[in-house]
């Protein structure tokens, strides 16, 4: 091939250069605020450090089901009245669960700032008056349809679902998915989601961002405003530790025969908790292995050998702050392929992120795509909010956000491969195997 | 505890500004930039009039295919050197193809962005499509087709698409064809394809942080060496809408979903009746609080989502509903979502509903064009369709505008519930007898 040289990349002195300010009211709430006059948009973003992990055995999914019940009226708005203020002042909104926490974000066109703050305030202090069984017992039906939807009629798609408890240990934290299983659901009772919100939505176990278009003094008064009089809580009960030795120290295998129109095959290792050093080096290691046409999956099983499916190759840290976060790998075979070829190919790729250095080519090409990456996440308000809601929880400083950036990019040749050798070796290796059911396939 | 009981009144509003638009020429073609003070990260997209309609019958999909050739090698480098060139500079090319236009996009810091656009063009422009790639590309998106096919959804959507445009020539067939038109594809279809539309200057579309950006730098780079006048667009469809309801079952053993596409044609999206279809599909299954929402997920638990809306390209256009339901339910389901969309043709919409969907579909224009990608999305209607640089700003002030009463004209001219082909991929076994209720049921062969 023809060896052009690689620019070296920019080296970045912060990853966030829009000003932070920040307080905490009285009750515990602590609030982000990140002025940018650009457009007449500002973000409202709650994180609530409660996700998955906190939930007990027998209430899996609970979590995320209560992030529905977040939406279906307060003890000042009406069951259907919060999407349509939102949407119907011009607004998009979300809500996301996942193992570590629950966020809830709306951007709307900046003179209704206050709404949002006074929407997000009533579900914060007054959501448990208004939750009903009625409630409850559709918002299960729409998460049961969730389920089917995105996991159980989607080949593959239940991956996620089964790599966790091969990846973590039965009664670890990460140990159950977060979308919780159809039996639990079906179990849920109304004096649980009470209970539930009445332990961790309280505002000493959230952070409030606004990013956009608002001064920090507007954003502090109005906070003082709405959410100042919820009362917080004391002793909220942390979740089970999430501790691990180490990697796990014997391989797993799983294999799996389902309507699959190809074999697939997913390796993955618990690497290192999202925040740390060792997790920088996974998240560049993720890139030079599998992120894009240059990547080492790519350039040798996609193109090299030609065994994987080009679009269907790939690499990716799951970025979870309370264990070991897990890396994902993935190729699809292509026609005429056997399985233990895809294999035994993935596992040569693996091997060799141990084995053979990572040139300065593959490092700068690398530290190039996060880069863009990262401005992406951040070109929003809505990013930056959330960015800002994830550094201030799980840090305790929204100001640490700035560092991710430059960190990856001092992620050195040997930092790559020392975290290879601590984490890809394969008597740690979960190892998920789809294959395709006999007979004709469509 | 004291929650404040009153909602709160909206502040002042800052006016709506579209970024400021400046233009460059050379070679015969055209940058078009919007600026994005503060944005670090810029968009470039290389516009070209190079869509699936222009694919040749049987071999739909070339276009498809040369998109994912482009990156196999140019007559200047070969695929891996392309790939290290390209990414090195944080940008990866991403071609796409649909029913107006052939894009070629890429973001990267602005510093960095000349050089993408330069390997962007020398991708788009003179790729080497050696036989032997090409061959290797088709198989693979052959198989990356089928793949996709095993989800739910895509198959019927190409039943719902035979069956609207059944008449229409290239229309009738998926954007990216389907296995079997992709399989027919040719070496020389694809460089036959290149040669005929892709050599034309075309527009390129920027947004970024113009300050940092040397627009004449760029437009060299897209446009030099091309060559060839800009094509006049054809003429639209027309419309043509069924009698009696089609039903069509598309097999999926074992599926513990239905999918449902109810849809029928409906104007191209130059009809003067763009704003208040959108909002009479906002309020049908376009917000959260749509009729079709509220009622299919929030009061019967029976989805995840459901969605109504109008598509509308240059040529054709078409009224979607689309959703996953529970097995067991789906029957009612259709029965339900038929009666909100006659309910919506024949009683229109009240004045409660459109205050949500005209705020909005306005406010939309600020909260969701926040990026340099969606900039440079909206620059390409603007191209694509004809439309003023001021576009965004009428449109704003139209939405607000629109009453119930041109709304609800526009849901009973647009919506026709007795002229709907319903598409339903799901476990046949369980579903066929009801699905005969809705009116003469076929089974698809996709």
């Amino acid at each position: 091939m023809g060896r052009v040289t690689s620019p070296t990349a920019p080296v970045a002195t912060t990853g966030y250069p829009w000003p932070i300010e920040t307080t905490r009211l009285a009750n515990g709430l602590r609030v982000v605020v990140s002025e940018d006059r650009t457009a007449p948009v500002v973000c409202v973003n709650l994180w609530y450090d409660v996700g998955s992990r906190h939930e007990p055995p027998g209430q899996t999914g609970f979590a995320h089901l209560f992030e529905h019940l977040m939406f279906e009226g307060s003890q000042h708005v009406k069951k259907t009245e919060h999407m349509r203020l939102v949407q119907g002042n011009g607004g998009s909104l979300n809500a996301t669960t996942n193992p570590d926490r629950t966020n809830y974000f709306e951007s709307m066109p900046s003179e209704h700032l206050e709404l949002a703050l006074w929407l997000e305030a009533d579900r914060m202090g007054g959501l448990v008056p208004a939750l009903t069984q009625e409630t409850l017992d559709n918002q299960r039906e729409v998460v049961k349809n969730e389920r089917r939807q995105r996991y159980d009629n989607v080949p593959y798609g239940d991956a996620w679902l089964r790599l966790l408890p091969l990846l973590y240990p039965q009664g670890h934290p990460y140990h159950h998915s977060t979308i919780g299983s159809m039996e639990d659901l079906n179990g849920a009772a109304l004096d649980t989601f009470k209970a539930f919100h009445q332990q961790y939505y309280a505002p000493n176990n959230c952070v409030l961002t606004v990013t956009g278009d608002a001064s920090p003094a507007e954003v502090f008064a109005l906070a003082e405003k709405y959410f100042g009089a919820i009362e917080p809580v004391p002793g909220i009960p942390p979740a089970p530790d999430g501790h691990l030795a180490g990697p796990a120290t014997e391989p797993v295998r799983e294999t799996v025969t389902a309507a699959v129109p190809a074999p697939r095959i997913y390796l993955s290792h618990r690497t290192y908790p999202f925040g740390t050093a060792g997790y920088d080096a996974i998240t560049v290691l993720a890139t030079v292995l599998g992120s894009g046409r240059g990547s080492r999956l790519y350039q040798r099983l996609a193109d090299g050998k030609r065994i994987a499916q080009p679009d269907y190759i790939g690499s990716y840290g799951v970025d979870l702050a309370h264990a070991p976060a897990p890396l994902i790998i993935t190729a699809t075979a292509k026609d005429g392929v056997d399985v233990a070829t895809l294999e035994a190919g993935l596992d040569e790729v693996v091997q060799s992120l141990i084995d053979e250095p990572v040139t300065d080519e593959e490092l700068n090409r690398a530290k190039a795509l996060l880069t863009t990456s990262w401005w992406r996440q951040v070109s929003t308000v809505g990013g930056r909010a959330d960015t800002l809601g994830r550094y201030t929880t799980q840090f305790g400083d929204p100001a640490t956000a700035g560092y991710r950036l430059p960190a990856w990019q001092a992620v050195t040749a040997d930092d790559v491969t020392e975290a290879a050798t601590r984490t890809l070796q394969r008597n740690s290796r979960v190892t998920l195997t789809y294959l395709p059911e006999e007979g004709p396939t469509a | 505890m004291t929650l404040i009981t009153t909602r709160p009144e909206a502040g002042t509003a800052r006016p709506y500004v579209f970024p400021a638009l400046r233009r460059v020429t050379a070679h015969g073609g055209t940058v078009i930039a919007a600026h994005l003070p503060g944005q670090v990260l810029a968009t470039a997209v290389l516009l070209l009039d190079a869509s699936a309609a222009r694919e040749t019958e049987g071999r739909e999909g070339t276009a498809t295919v040369l998109a994912k050739s482009l990156e196999e090698g140019t007559r200047k480098r070969d695929s891996a050197a392309y790939a290290l060139a390209l990414e090195g500079l944080g940008a990866e090319l991403s071609p796409s193809v649909d029913w107006d236009a052939f894009r070629i996009g890429v973001s990267a810091p602005a510093p960095r962005l000349a050089g993408a656009v330069r390997l962007a063009a020398e991708a788009a422009r003179t790729p080497k499509l050696d036989p032997e790639d090409v061959i290797r590309v088709r198989d693979d998106e052959v198989t990356a087709l089928r793949m996709d096919w095993a989800q739910p959804g895509p198959r019927a959507d190409a039943a719902l698409r035979g069956d609207l445009f059944a008449t229409e020539g290239r229309y009738r067939k998926p954007l990216h064809g389907d296995p079997a038109s992709v399989a027919a594809v040719t070496v020389d279809d694809v460089v036959a394809f290149h040669q005929e539309w892709m050599l034309r200057p075309g527009v390129l579309l920027v947004a970024g942080d113009l300050d940092g950006l040397d627009l004449s730098e760029l437009a060299e780079a897209a446009f030099a060496g091309t060559a060839g006048q800009a094509l006049s667009p054809a003429a639209p469809l027309g419309l043509a809408i069924p009698a009696k309801p089609h039903v069509i079952l598309v097999d999926r053993p074992g599926s513990v979903q239905s999918t449902l596409r109810l849809g029928h044609r409906a104007p191209e999206r130059a009809t003067p009746d763009y704003v208040p279809m959108t909002l009479a599909a906002t309020v049908l299954g376009g917000a959260f609080t749509s009729r079709l929402n509220h009622l299919i997920r929030e009061v019967k638990g029976y989805t995840y989502g459901i969605r109504g809306s109008y598509a509308m390209t240059r040529r054709a256009g078409r009224f979607e509903v689309a959703a996953g339901v529970q097995t067991a339910v789906t029957g009612a389901a259709i029965k339900d979502t038929l009666g909100e969309i006659r309910r919506t043709q024949q009683e229109g919409v009240t004045e409660e509903e459109l205050a949500v969907a005209r705020s909005w579909r306005a406010g939309q224009l600020s909260v969701e064009m926040q990026t340099p990608g969606a900039i440079a999305g909206a620059l390409a209607s603007l191209v694509v369709h004809g439309l003023p640089d001021d576009y965004y700003e009428t449109l704003r002030r139209e939405y607000l505008e629109a009453t119930v009463e041109t709304v609800s004209e526009a849901a009973r001219r647009h919506l026709a519930v007795d002229g709907l082909t319903l598409v339903v991929e799901g476990d046949g076994e369980k579903i066929r007898a009801e699905l005969a209720e809705f009116g003469d049921l076929t089974e698809s062969a996709v």
